[in-house]
């Protein structure tokens, strides 16, 4: 079957250098023409190799980057490169007595020219540009998707459904496996992504070892992917989850996967920390984070630490929603009473932007775009590709047909109407947890105790310069990410988030999780309920147990092992606003999270406040340490 | 013999066109070193006026001590290196460094290469 001709590469190129506001037409533009062919011999050829034919678009128009908006010539000029290019293409049309020029002929070209941006790329990408000119002049395009058949079994503990496109993953994962069996799904991905255990079954019926496959956004697989090779791989422990290389990403979806092997118990199944609550003494799993978690990692991650100082906002603001969602404004002209945001931003300025007025970012990052959603979200700085880039902005009402934006391209300019403001969002989110006290005031209201609103002190709290520690840290290290082998050892997965960061933010994200999944579940629906837990958590922060009998204290038990480990990373020994900031804010984020329960949300909105309490304390040293539930001190100074 | 210089375009509007300067035609010759000057103005040996993102006087090529070297003025957008570990992330140069024949640079927008020489 013949490729398309070149008439319609051309036509698309041409749209791809407006778009990029090129305006010359390159190697580049006819390449993503090309990549854009679904089921095409360019994009075949890719996917065959482990990519993306998406993911190569947007590497090559991040290597390249956006022009700028102002035209210095009409029309599209053709560039030297191209017409070489095309040139070569002519003459192979001929040789092979070709009416005009397709697909083939093209890509036949442009690996033969060899120095081309898109080469480079792929290159850089580590496909393996030199098997591909073979195959160019070979390869049959036929329009079925053959689809690789391995019997899929569900385990009955499972219990529930896989939809077609994880399917599809899986058959091409496990090419060449007569079956393999789904095990259980891993909770608590808070991300886009699903993590599932499979068992690999040969066709002689021998079980290979477990692996932990992970599903999700392509972009974001990707990324993890060469997360684990810059942060992770060189600084396990020896015996622990480790990543297979290559990057499963169909065309069909936008869905990409991964899979971890795993060293498991002597049953052949994977447990999440999750899994072991009630089957253990709370002293044991308190032993195992210290000794197992912290001892086996450790060394090479958190014990690794170097002085840090930092402001609150460059570790913590992406957690929280983005600042400001943004209606994009059609009209750019009209914004001459906008409010211009670019660096350096004056935190106290956005709290004063309302709904409808007119916002003009500069020099902004693309963060993440999302073409379902018809969004874009920017963050602030230039450099590198950094998840934690903070000022998140959210643009609505992007028109991918006209325009276009990759992840990493700097924006210039855009204006927007404010559609929402972090404070409302956090607000909302508050509102929906029915509170029975006014969440409007400077401080919150817990029976006869005050705290502060944590949705009105954080703004002070991401200003607060932070005497800390940076070193290699998870990123996301909540229960479901920490799996137990064989001999009791440790493993983790998930590394989508891996980078250099505050060293105490894994502990802070940890003990959040704990709090909502171990000690929560033993309490009952509602605000009275949650309210119990205030003198234990007040207690905790002291270092200390509230009421030793009580059975909510043996569950805190291992929270103040995990207490014991932040005592000794904390970078001046018993300054622990280093810890409570974190956790304030982490805490504020599980508020805003529908993926918990209601009551889970309260919990956190109530570590929250705690540990806003415990900064307060911190800094007022008249505070009388020996009577947590004197609210005097704090209430005279909020007002109350 | 006389030194000549070769350099390639190989991003951006003239992505394949080669430069080609020879001593005591183009640049500038003091006692020890051979200059030319990169930029978007036209009084630059190798102007690049097609790339917006290139200041008017962006960088110096010197050949010195049987080398070449490469200085960045002072630019707000940057003369880079090709990182070879991390595709994604170019180095920003700082002052002036040694450059090879072959090894890609970036000035502005557009990705450069000297030519290694016949």
């Amino acid at each position: 079957m013949a490729t398309i001709d070149i008439k319609d590469i051309l036509i698309s190129a041409r749209l791809e250098a407006t778009r990029m506001r090129h305006y010359y037409l390159g190697i580049e533009h006819l390449f993503i023409a090309m990549l854009e062919v679904r089921g095409g011999l360019t994009s075949t050829l890719i996917f065959e190799a482990g990519f993306n034919p998406e993911y190569v678009i947007e590497s090559i128009r991040r290597k390249v980057g956006k022009g700028s908006r102002h035209r210095l010539w009409a029309g599209i000029p053709t560039t030297p490169r191209a017409d070489v290019v095309l040139g070569i293409a002519d003459e192979l049309m001929k040789e092979s007595e070709l009416p005009h020029i397709t697909e083939r002929e093209l890509l036949i070209a442009i690996l033969d020219e060899g120095d081309n941006v898109p080469l480079r790329v792929l290159s850089g990408l580590g496909v393996d540009v030199k098997s591909l000119p073979q195959q160019a002049k070979t390869r049959q395009i036929t329009r079925a998707v053959t689809q690789p058949f391995v019997s899929i079994d569900l385990a009955p503990q499972f219990g529930e459904e896989l939809n077609k496109d994880e399917l599809f993953i899986l058959r091409r994962m496990f090419h060449g496996y007569a079956q393999v069996r789904v095990e259980t799904r891993l909770r608590g991905g808070y991300s886009d992504s699903t993590l599932i255990v499979i068992t690999p079954i040969q066709g002689d019926n021998r079980e290979d070892a477990p692996v932990v496959v992970k599903i999700g956004p392509h972009d974001a697989i990707y990324d993890e992917a060469q997360r684990y090779e810059r942060h992770v791989k060189g600084t396990l422990p020896p015996l622990t989850a480790r990543l297979e290389d290559t990057v499963i990403a169909p065309q069909i979806s936008d869905l990409a996967a991964l899979k971890y092997t795993l060293i498991t118990d002597d049953n052949g199944r994977a447990l999440d920390v999750r899994g072991i609550v009630g089957v253990w003494e709370n002293s044991k799993l308190a032993n195992w984070l210290y000794e197992k978690l912290y001892n086996s990692f450790g060394t090479n991650w958190w014990m690794q630490s170097r002085p840090y100082r930092f402001e609150t906002w460059q570790e913590y603001d992406w957690l929280l929603p983005p600042i400001l969602t943004l209606e994009l404004a059609k009209n750019e002209d009209a914004t001459e009473d906008a409010i211009v945001l670019r660096l350096p931003i004056k935190r106290a300025r956005l709290n004063h932007i309302e709904y409808g007025e007119t916002v003009v970012v500069e020099n902004f990052v693309v963060h993440r775009v999302d073409r379902e959603q018809k969004s874009i979200t920017l963050a602030l700085g230039q450099s590198g590709g950094s998840i934690t880039r903070p000022y998140q902005i959210k643009i609505r009402g992007i028109n991918f047909e006209e325009d276009t934006y990759f992840r990493g391209e700097v924006v210039d300019k855009l204006a927007g109407r404010v559609w929402k403001t972090r404070n409302e969002e956090l607000e909302n989110a508050v509102r929906a947890l029915e509170p029975d006290f006014d969440h409007k005031q400077n401080a919150v209201r817990f029976g006869d105790f005050y705290a502060p609103n944590p949705i009105m002190a954080y703004t002070t709290l991401l200003d607060t310069p932070v005497f800390g520690s940076l070193s290699t840290i998870h990123g996301d290290l909540h229960m479901g990410n920490i799996l137990i082998g064989a001999n009791d050892t440790a493993l983790l997965i998930d590394f989508g988030h891996t980078r250099e960061g505050h060293t105490l933010m894994d502990w802070a994200t940890l003990e959040v999780s704990l709090l909502s999944e171990l000690v929560l579940p033993h309490l009952e629906d509602g605000w009275a309920s949650v309210r119990q837990l205030i003198p234990y958590l007040i207690a905790l922060n002291e270092s200390r147990i509230y009421s030793e009998s009580s059975p909510i204290s043996q569950k805190l038990i291992p929270i103040l092992r995990l207490r014991q480990i932040v005592a000794e990373r904390l970078a001046k020994p018993n300054h622990w606003e280093e810890y409570f900031i974190g956790l304030a804010l982490l805490a504020l984020r599980g508020v805003t999270w529908e993926t918990l329960s209601v009551n889970q949300r309260r919990l956190m909105f109530l570590v929250s406040a705690l540990a806003m309490f415990a900064i307060a304390k911190k800094q007022s040293p008249t505070d009388d340490h020996n009577t947590p539930f004197d609210d005097t001190e704090f209430s005279k100074n909020t007002g109350l | 013999m006389v030194k000549t210089l070769s350099v390639i375009v190989l991003s951006g509007a003239e992505d394949g066109r080669t430069h080609t300067f020879s001593q005591g035609h183009e640049g500038y010759e003091s006692e020890d070193s051979w200059s030319l000057s990169v930029g978007r103005r036209n009084d630059n040996d190798l102007c690049l006026q097609f790339d917006t993102f290139a200041s008017r006087q962006h960088a110096k090529l010197h050949w010195k001590n049987k080398q070449w070297w490469l200085e960045d003025c002072n630019t707000v957008n940057g003369t880079f290196l090709e990182n070879t570990s991390d595709f994604f992330s170019e180095e920003r140069i700082k002052g002036i460094i040694p450059i090879q024949e072959g090894e890609l640079f970036r000035i502005g927008r557009t990705w450069l290469r000297i030519q290694p020489n016949e």
